[in-house]
């Protein structure tokens, strides 16, 4: 006989799961009662958003399924924001959150919160736990939701009496699903279709989004890519799928993408899509996005085709089987030459000239870093300025190496992430980069960074405001820097000390001699090959924009550049 | 007016989720039917939407786990009835007689 605490732990190690990420309180007391022994590590946070958000980091950095834990009530809804972000970049990820005795569900209880009813439109499916025999099952399922599919969050409530309560356990369960009639994977047929449009195509361009990394069909669809020699760019969870050396990659495409990438999106012909959702950050205003463009879309959700913009072909289907099937038949046939576009699309002439502005600090800066960064290294950024600049700059063909929060913009999530990352990855350089104010959002994890002597390399980029949304007032809002000022920041070097990190600053002057051997330079090599955990505190620019920049609402067409 | 009738499994939250993809666009729901059928549930909704809305839609009940079937038709005369009767119909509850002035306040 067991207790359920105890059936939970074996099924999640039947699972491969051996790191969960949790805070512990009242309801969910038995399940860390036994932990000891459980073959389950457990990484405290000091919250559980921090929690959630290294489990995220664990599952985007591995493909692996990431666990965070929580007690009832607020720590439960202090979950929501990870599984969100979780849900929004199709993250697998199983949450296990304690819950009131099941007499008391529905009574308001201490600590009780509907946190079932309170994630339904953020899961791809939950489960309040009715009874301690269907521990084994429950959890067979929420794995399989989780990474199945397009993978996302799963929440598991688990009252507090079933954790105690006792049964026989006769081993994990294994789930297989109902097949659903309209799991239609698309067979070779498609391939006809696409040809015949790719050889109607003059202007053809290929995108790249998460799904090429998440299917694990990189290889394949670079082989693809290098066949077809079409202009190529990359949503931000596109970047490093496509190697940046490739003469015909442009770079990232969006609202702050290269104004290569746009002005090809724009003018293109024909789209090919490899597992981008077209969120509206890459399309701008739905209704003006590639205008000219015939779009054939590999995607294995099917609720993401025909969301923003019809598509002429949908190609349904794990790019890990459809891109092989295309390049298979691609292979027997002569396409046109579209080597006279390529030309004008990946010309000179488009290339983005670099910051000359109040940016060019910070961007020289990340220049500097991602140079030096080995092989082995993983880009964990926040939301805001920064992110767009080190998406920019980002050059590395790794394909899960540069992590954001990129369909919500969840700011805070940088730092637990890394977190997560460095966890999953021991060997290699965890570079996070976060303004100064997402930093704030969840800087008591540099306590959870410190107990675990994680050597993440912090970097901080201090403009003193909300960078991002001043820009927008600057641009759209007559410059009514309204709620953004952050000129009152704490020594954020003291704040690191504090918490046993070595810390120390470094102003925009110190990058300017970077091209040379220069002390900042070696600054810079001791920072990232430090053994141990380092915040870089870079004081830039006050009011550095991010450019290219597409309006909210506009089209690619109508980008903003710097000195505009 | 369109009726959708989807078929699924009755598992926790998969009524909630088909409800919540409409919910979530404003779309008001003036008739709501679920029921067993056969091995499985059915639900019939009636909803005021537009074309685009109608392919995001079922594109996301399919896309619940434990959805079934998606079928979209024309609805029928006795749920449009329902239409009128919702928008008219006072939301609150009629009020009993109170006890008196304060709880009439602790009340509101």
């Amino acid at each position: 006989m067991l207790k359920g605490a105890q059936i939970v732990l074996r099924c999640l190690r039947s699972e491969g799961v051996d790191l969960m990420f949790g805070y512990p309180g009242g309801a969910i007391m038995p399940l860390y009662d036994a932990l000891e022994g459980s073959g389950v590590r457990h990484i405290l946070a000091r919250h559980e958003q921090g929690a959630v958000f290294a489990a995220e980091g664990y599952a985007r950095s591995t493909g692996k399924v990431g666990v965070a834990v929580a007690t009832s009530g607020p720590g439960a809804t202090n979950l929501v924001t990870g599984i969100a972000d979780a849900k929004m970049d199709s993250v697998p990820l199983v949450c296990l959150t304690g819950q009131v005795r099941s007499p008391l569900i529905g009574t308001d209880a201490f600590q009780e919160t509907d946190v079932f009813g309170l994630t339904l439109s953020l899961t791809k499916w939950s489960r309040l736990v009715r009874s301690v025999e269907e521990i084994p099952e429950v959890i067979a399922q929420a794995f399989y939701w989780a990474r199945n599919g397009r993978p996302g969050p799963v929440v598991l409530d688990l009252p507090v009496d079933l954790l105690k309560a006792t049964t026989e356990f006769h081993g994990a369960a294994v789930f297989r699903p109902h097949p659903k009639p309209s799991d239609v994977s698309t067979d070779s047929t498609f391939c006809a279709t696409m040809i015949a449009m790719l050889q109607q195509a003059k202007r053809p361009a290929a995108l790249v989004g998460a799904g090429a990394r998440l299917s694990g069909a990189v290889t394949e669809l670079r082989r693809l890519l290098d066949y077809l020699q079409v202009p190529t760019f990359a949503t931000v969870h596109g970047l490093g799928a496509v190697s940046p050396g490739k003469p015909y990659y442009l770079g990232m495409v969006g609202m702050h993408g290269t104004r290569a990438a746009n002005l090809a999106l724009n003018e293109s012909d024909l789209l090919l899509v490899f597992g981008a959702r077209l969120d509206d950050r890459v399309t701008g205003e739905p209704s003006r996005f590639a205008p000219h463009a015939r779009i054939v879309h590999f995607e294995i959700d099917p609720a993401q085709l025909d969301r923003v913009r019809p598509c002429e072909l949908p190609v349904i289907g794990d790019l890990a089987e459809t891109i092989p099937t295309a390049s298979a038949e691609l292979s027997r046939v002569s396409l046109p030459d579209c080597s006279a576009w390529r030309a004008v699309a990946c010309g000179q002439d488009r290339a983005q000239p670099d910051s000359r502005g109040m940016a060019q600090p910070t961007i020289r800066l990340l220049d500097e870093l991602f140079r030096r960064l080995p092989e082995n290294s993983f880009v964990v950024a926040d939301v805001g300025q920064h992110q767009m600049w080190a998406a920019q700059r980002y050059r590395s063909d790794k394909p899960r190496g540069f992590i954001t929060s990129g369909g919500l913009g969840a700011m805070g999530f940088a730092l637990p992430g890394a977190i997560g990352v460095q966890l999953a990855n021991p060997e290699a350089t965890v570079l996070c980069v976060s303004g100064d104010g997402g930093i704030q959002m969840n800087i008591q994890e540099l306590a959870t960074v410190r107990r675990l002597g994680l050597p993440i390399k912090i970097v901080v980029v201090d403009n003193k405001y909300l960078g991002m949304v001043r820009q927008w007032q600057q641009l759209f809002y007559n410059r009514n820097y309204a709620e953004t000022d952050m000129s009152d920041n704490p020594d954020f070097v003291a704040i690191g000390r504090a918490y046993g990190i070595k810390a120390e600053k470094l102003g925009p002057d110190s990058v300017s001699g970077l091209q040379t051997p220069s002390e900042t330079g070696a600054q810079l090599d001791r920072f990232l090959k430090s053994p141990d955990a380092e915040l870089l505190v870079f004081e830039c620019p006050p009011e550095a924009n991010v450019y290219p920049m597409v309006p909210s609402g506009g089209s690619v067409s109508e980008m903003l550049f710097e000195d505009e | 007016m369109h009726v959708f009738h989807i078929r699924y499994r009755n598992t926790q939250g998969t009524l909630m989720r088909i409800l919540t993809a409409a919910s979530r666009r404003g779309i008001d729901m003036p008739y709501v039917q679920a029921e067993p059928s056969e091995h499985t549930h059915k639900v019939t909704l009636l909803l005021d939407v537009n074309g685009k809305q109608i392919g995001q839609l079922c594109r996301d009940w399919r896309a619940v786990v434990d959805v079934i079937a998606v079928r979209a038709g024309a609805p029928l005369k006795e749920m449009m009835d329902y239409g009128p009767a919702w928008s008219t119909t006072p939301h609150l509850p009629p009020q009993a007689a109170l006890p008196g002035e304060r709880t009439q306040q602790a009340l509101a």
